[in-house]
């Protein structure tokens, strides 16, 4: 592995987003392979998340990984897609907090841990609204909607932008799935929701499975 | 006449040297001016900023000057009375008094299968019964005893619960809000003559949504007391570490007093410690951990030095999923913690696994803590009496014993505390009478109460009354297409 693959790699390991954007920047300048760089952090990231699983590491230690790979990523992306050498992500993920509600931390964990698993990760923020999160569906074509709502009184907000997937025929285009502390398997399941998780990490293992890709 | 809780007859557990309590609340007056809130109420707004508050419009921002805060915090009465349906139940919040109050779950459990259920209106309204008749149990939480129940609609949820407490109990209840639930919950406390301990609750990281500053707003202009809950996860939506925890906590607390204050000066006001280090393997709250009662004892100590009411809302709260040694030592250790360190307040009783699930027969074990921690509470009593040095000299050395002296039938139930569901037979005894556990005890008794509690009911008008304030909650809701 070259010199700059290697701190590449370390620059994810140390969760230093900043320090993977800059050495990013420094690959492209130096016409490195982008396909190796973006390898060597998918290492990293495998490592962070292999040590994950068997309790070594902790959340603070997926996210921060998957941070840095983000902050990698948003410098090298447009350049891979330039060179036709576009990563294949496992899938795409719309996500958002809903309308009314401006929570982000569970969203941001799963937005978070969806990069690390590698997803491509579409985060429309807190306070989404149902028209926004239409768009981005009809735009990115998610395999997984993700929605998080925190509040009792927000929860069925979830509901309504269901019902909008199917009053626009898109419902059987996307796997939907929602979360957040007022939720239950029953909640989700009489919203129309296809899966529901408790917590970050089974929430992106619930969206491998729905695509089939699941352990 | 009130209930009397508990008194604690010696000097508070203290964690933090005043150093450390100035680093504190010097830190939480910097997060206020410096850093400040979001606060996303109109009104609100415009009454922080006609009184000296900077705020930001675009991002709903407000930044309080120190002497508005310390000003406010001046304002709050340190120990008030709060009004239950019957006076004997009114309790006294402040002081060296100590009282419990049960947590909530949202359901209930079968209990041969152990497995949760939904309650029916049946189960909501015996575990109320059985709260009722716990002595060691003297307020009544939010949504009690469960979140809901069959055949209530969840926007109809909170106004049941209350009801549901208000008729099937006398004590003072504390009570949550959704959906306005607080202009129909505080209609039905003045139709019987009590008051209701409005509970509000913030979104950490220092944000205040439109819904907990209204049911303030509707507290306060109801002459109602308010406990204020911060609700953080350290490392998720606080800092990670204690005292940092402790500087936003805090800040979060004092906006609402600060608000409570500027509209109507002296309202009865109770800080509520409500915190859950972050499960960093799921991002979940970690229910019963040494955390809380960390945090927890720091937060009596500061509050005791702004002379404002504690109450400690985690300690009814394990991990465990079921009734077990976790679920006790967990509730133990921060009972005892947060009693001995000033809680004037502690929700206790009740729950299993965290907030899942509520059952009566926890309730009825948590009771025999609460005992416990009373008995604790009071001390040792020290005098010419209790030092019995009369007769140790009478009875000298053996043959001699105290077991039928006066002075043991005298002061054994008053020194030592009986419990009601634990099992404190001798080995014999209990392979004798079926080897029996605290929880069958519990169980026992739980079906004991249910038979012979009355709790005092409404007068027919009250009833009437009552059934009417939930029939326009109803209305209400379908009015708004909620029902």
């Amino acid at each position: 592995m070259s010199e700059m693959l290697k701190q590449v790699k370390n620059a994810i390991l140390a969760y230093d987003a900043e320090m993977a954007a800059n050495l990013g920047r420094k690959a492209i300048e130096e016409k490195v392979d982008l396909v190796s760089v973006t390898n060597a952090a998918t290492e990293a990231l495998k490592e962070v998340g292999d040590s994950y699983n068997c309790g070594d590491a902790w959340l603070p230690d997926l996210i921060g990984a998957s941070n840095a790979m983000t902050g990698l990523m948003s410098v090298i992306e447009d350049e891979l897609k330039r060179e036709g050498k576009q990563r294949e992500p496992v899938g795409t993920v719309v996500i958002g907090t809903v309308y009314g509600d401006i929570h982000s931390i569970g969203k941001d964990m799963v937005a978070a841990l969806a990069v690390a698993e590698g997803f491509r990760v579409i985060d429309l923020g807190v306070d989404v609204k149902v028209d926004s999160f239409m768009e981005a569906i009809r735009k990115n074509k998610p395999e997984i909607l993700a929605m998080s709502a925190l509040l009792t009184t927000t929860a069925p907000e979830q509901g309504r932008v269901i019902k909008m997937l199917k009053d626009e025929g898109l419902r059987e285009k996307v796997k939907v799935v929602v979360g957040g502390g007022p939720i239950t398997a029953d909640f989700a399941r009489s919203m129309g929701a296809d899966g529901y998780e408790p917590t970050a990490p089974m929430g992106v293992k619930l969206f491998k499975k729905l695509l089939g890709k699941g352990e | 006449m009130a209930k009397t809780g508990f008194i604690r007859n010696f000097k508070p557990l203290e964690i933090l040297t005043e150093e450390e309590v100035e680093s504190i609340t010097r830190g939480t007056l910097e997060v206020l001016q410096e850093t400040g809130v979001r606060i996303e109420h109109e009104k609100a707004l415009k009454l922080l900023e006609s009184n000296g508050c900077i705020v930001k419009r675009d991002e709903n921002r407000v930044r309080i000057p120190p002497g508005l805060v310390e000003e406010c915090l001046r304002k709050c009465p340190s120990s008030f009375n709060i009004k239950a349906r019957d006076p004997k139940d009114n309790v006294i919040i402040g002081g060296n008094t100590t009282y419990f109050k049960n947590s909530c779950g949202m359901q209930t459990i079968d209990l041969d299968t152990k497995e949760p259920k939904v309650p029916t209106r049946k189960d909501n309204y015996d575990a109320i019964k059985v709260l009722d008749s716990l002595e060691n149990l003297h307020v009544l939480g939010p949504y009690s005893a469960y979140f809901g129940f069959e055949g209530v609609a969840p926007v109809m949820a909170i106004p049941e619960s209350c009801a549901g407490k208000i008729r099937n109990s006398t004590k003072v209840q504390i009570e949550g809000y959704a959906n306005d639930s607080e202009i129909f919950q505080i209609q039905m406390a003045k139709a019987v003559g009590a008051e209701i301990l409005q509970q509000i609750l913030c979104s950490s990281p220092l944000t205040w949504y439109r819904e907990g500053i209204d049911a303030l707003y509707r507290a306060v202009e109801a002459g109602f007391p308010v406990t204020i809950i911060g609700g953080q996860v350290l490392g998720g939506t606080a800092p990670v570490t204690i005292a940092g925890a402790l500087v936003t906590n805090n800040a979060e607390i004092i906006v609402p007093m600060v608000i409570a204050q500027l509209i109507k000066p002296g309202t009865r006001v109770l800080a509520a410690d409500f915190i859950f280090p972050m499960n960093m393997r799921s991002g979940a709250p970690t229910f019963g951990a040494i955390g809380c009662s960390l945090h927890l004892v720091a937060f009596n100590q500061i509050w005791r030095r702004y002379g404002i009411p504690r109450y400690n809302a985690t300690c009814g709260y394990s991990s465990s999923k079921s009734m077990d040694l976790q679920s006790g030592y967990e509730k133990a250790i921060q009972g005892v913690l947060a009693s001995t360190s000033g809680a004037n307040l502690i929700g206790l009783h009740g729950a299993v696994s965290a907030e899942l699930t509520f059952h009566p027969v926890q309730a009825i074990m948590d009771d025999d803590v609460a005992g416990m921690i009373g008995r604790l509470l009071r001390g040792v009593s020290v005098n010419e009496e209790t030092l019995a040095l009369e007769v140790i000299n009478r009875v000298g050395p053996v043959p001699g014993h105290y077991v039928a002296e006066d002075h043991t039938r005298k002061y054994w139930k008053t020194e030592h505390f009986l419990p009601k569901a634990s099992d404190q037979l001798t080995y014999p005894e209990w392979i004798a009478t079926g080897k029996k556990t605290a929880f069958s005890y519990a169980r026992e008794r739980m079906e004991k109460i249910l038979v012979d509690h009355k709790p005092k009911p409404l007068t027919p008008s009250q009833e009437k009354e009552v059934e009417k304030i939930l029939e326009e909650a109803r209305k209400h809701y379908k009015n708004q297409g909620k029902l």
